[in-house]
């Protein structure tokens, strides 16, 4: 680093944590636009999306505009595309076009859910994935790390949708068991609750485990040849204590970044990952959305998902400028 | 800096000239980096062996399937592996071993045409990004970067609902979602072979900018971009069979793994084992093949990729 500055961490925080957020608002404004576009514009006619090509070549002309007026879609696209912005900005959803159940309900009620099984498989994937690293690295190419190593392969080319529907399968062959299909809160009905969340959640952390061990391992690796380890090797410290004291907190460092890329890992699986469980979660509604060419309903979920994954990426850049200096002074 | 002197610019530069001479022709260095690899990873050999043999299946589809995949046999319906159906049937009497058979077509197809589009445009973008550098670059990082605010079955499930279900959109749909990845890593490789002193050499030569570009720099990508290729082969393979069992994939008649495993939900209250099992399998060897014979060409090619495109594998690269 030329010429290291010394002043102390707050300014320099604030102002790169302003210049994240700053740039978080642009993209999340870029996003809306490129969704607008895929969603709306794509399409040529949003009436074919929802009706099919055979149903809508069954409209007639009246009808064809009076839906289109009814759906506000006779607007110039700009004009649209504020309209839908200020509803957003105004916490209105919209509504199905094919449920009465409008957006912004379907995100109280199912949202939960989907939230319980991401955070459990991100916690669960850092338990399962850490130790698993921490173990291949210590001795690499012993047969731990092979087997380890043999393991993360296998659970990234897994897809996440299978493990699942063979979780349920064997349930249900083996035990006669299955998940309770409606959902239930976690303060109502803890247990029938943990009962849908916890197969999504696990196959969710394990795939995710899989990433997570292999960037770890490759991190750990690297840090292991720093000269500060072998100083503490040399002083005498235990092996153990090496790797958990000095190697370990620096090794996580691209772990962290890694886990906020996962994110969108976790959002985007939950989807099939729900519909093979037939979880009552937001990513069923997702599938159900795309099932239905529910146009509308898709357009806000996946503006939703987007600012999600980009608000908790910007939280992940933070802390990692946090705990790293380095990454301030750029 | 002897390139820079004006005494030895030459028409054709020394250096290719005199490896040019020494070196053996072009198939049978093929087949000692082929010889290489084997004696250096056998188990990435045989994984490669078995990708080849995907693809073989996939080619001989017509030849090897016992049934046509589209066939029903009203009289052998959901019944479980035996005789001559050997991964039983589905629901319709659809003989199960085919549609796995030519499945591997559909996957494959859609996986090769993705990555053959996407990671290459994103990839001749991250060329041209870290080649010209400046404006052009931060405008080209910033539309990368708005890309990559998707979750990438997201944005292929969006594209693929509102481009209506098929081949070409299903390609299309995947290929974008790994533009960003082929420009990420390769504008990260550009940018570190700018400053090699061969280039600048070239530069000093006179070299012009598409000269230096296809010559000099492309050369040396092509190594990362296959690494990248293989990888990306398997993830296409996933969110194609996604799209498959979210139902925008390539329409149901067609026989995908997706489009098997979504089937099989609709078989029953309890979907038949066999019905699951198989399409499964089939994509998990397959995708286990493609990336351990990417792992097994990065290991040769070059060890200290090792971090850069595994991180770029999750998502964004680690230049953040």
């Amino acid at each position: 680093m030329t010429g290291a500055r010394r002043n102390p961490q707050s300014p320099s925080m604030y102002s790169y944590i302003v210049r994240r957020l700053v740039f978080g608002g642009l993209t999340v404004l870029g996003v809306s636009i490129v969704v607008f576009a895929v969603l709306r514009i794509l399409p040529g006619d949003p009436l074919v999306a929802i009706f099919g090509a055979e149903g809508f070549t069954k409209l007639s002309e009246a009808e064809r505009a009076r839906y289109m007026a009814d759906l506000g879609l006779s607007d110039p696209l700009v004009v649209q595309y504020f309209h839908w912005l200020g509803d957003i900005v105004r916490g209105d959803f919209g509504r199905s076009f094919f449920r009465a159940e409008s957006v912004a309900d379907m995100l109280l009620r199912r949202g939960p859910l989907t939230a319980e099984i991401a955070l459990i498989a991100v916690v669960l994937s850092w338990i399962v994935g850490i130790p698993v690293a921490i173990i291949s690295a210590l001795r690499p190419n012993s047969l731990g790390d092979n087997v380890s190593r043999f393991f993360s392969i296998l659970f990234l080319a897994i897809p996440g949708f299978w493990f699942g529907m063979l979780i349920v399968l064997a349930c249900l062959f083996w035990f006669g068991y299955r998940a309770p299909m409606a959902g239930a809160s976690l303060f109502a009905n803890p247990w029938d609750n943990l009962q849908i969340v916890i197969g999504p959640a696990v196959v969710l952390g394990l795939g995710q485990a899989a990433y997570i061990a292999r960037m770890a391992r490759s991190s750990l690796l690297e840090v292991v040849r720093e000269d500060y380890v072998r100083t503490a090797r040399a002083k005498g410290l235990p092996g153990r204590l090496v790797i958990s004291l000095h190697a370990l907190p620096n090794a996580l460092l691209p772990v962290i970044t890694l886990s906020g890329i996962l994110i969108g890992f976790v959002l985007a699986g939950s989807i099939p990952i729900e519909r093979a469980f037939a979880t009552p979660g937001l990513g069923f509604a997702m599938y159900i959305a795309v099932y239905e060419r529910d146009v509308f309903v898709m357009q806000n979920l996946v503006f939703l998902y987007s600012i999600i994954f980009v608000m908790l990426n910007i939280l992940i850049d933070v802390t990692i400028a946090w705990l790293d200096p380095r990454i301030r002074y750029r | 800096m002897t390139a820079t002197d004006p005494d030895t610019v030459l028409p054709l530069d020394p250096a290719i000239a005199a490896a040019r001479a020494i070196e053996p022709p072009r198939w049978r260095r093929f087949g000692r980096g082929l010889r290489n690899f084997v004696r250096r990873s056998p188990l990435s050999a045989f994984w490669g062996c078995i990708a080849a043999l995907i693809i073989l299946v996939a080619v001989a589809a017509p030849e090897l399937a016992p049934y046509p995949p589209l066939k029903s046999d009203f009289r052998a319906m959901t019944k479980p592996p035996a005789a001559p159906h050997y991964f039983g049937t589905d629901q319709i009497g659809r003989d199960t071993l085919s549609r796995v058979i030519y499945g591997s077509r559909a996957s494959l197809a859609v996986a090769m045409g993705a990555v053959l589009f996407g990671t290459t445009l994103g990839a001749l973008w991250g060329l041209a990004s870290g080649y010209f550098g400046g404006r052009f670059d931060l405008i080209s990082q910033r539309i990368i970067e708005f890309l990559q605010s998707f979750p990438d079955l997201i944005l292929a499930m969006a594209i693929a609902m509102a481009l209506g279900a098929g081949f070409g959109t299903v390609i299309v749909a995947i290929a974008i979602t790994r533009i960003p990845f082929g420009g990420r890593v390769i504008r990260a490789v550009v940018l570190s072979l700018k400053e090699m002193s061969y280039v600048e050499a070239a530069r000093g030569l006179g070299a012009s900018h598409m000269r230096m570009m296809l010559r000099h720099i492309l050369p040396q990508c092509i190594a990362p971009y296959l690494i990248l290729a293989t990888t990306h082969l398997g993830v296409a393979i996933i969110i194609e069979a996604s799209l498959g069992f979210l139902g925008v994939g390539i329409p149901p008649p067609t026989p995908t793994w997706g489009n098997m495993l979504a089937d099989s939900l609709n078989a029953g209250l309890v979907p038949p084992w066999w019905l699951v099992l198989f399409p499964g399998c089939a994509i998990t060897l397959t995708v286990l093949a493609f990336s351990l014979l990417g792992d097994g060409i990065r290991d040769l090619v070059d060890p200290r990729l090792r971090g850069a495109v595994s991180v770029v594998r999750g998502g964004k690269s680690a230049a953040i």
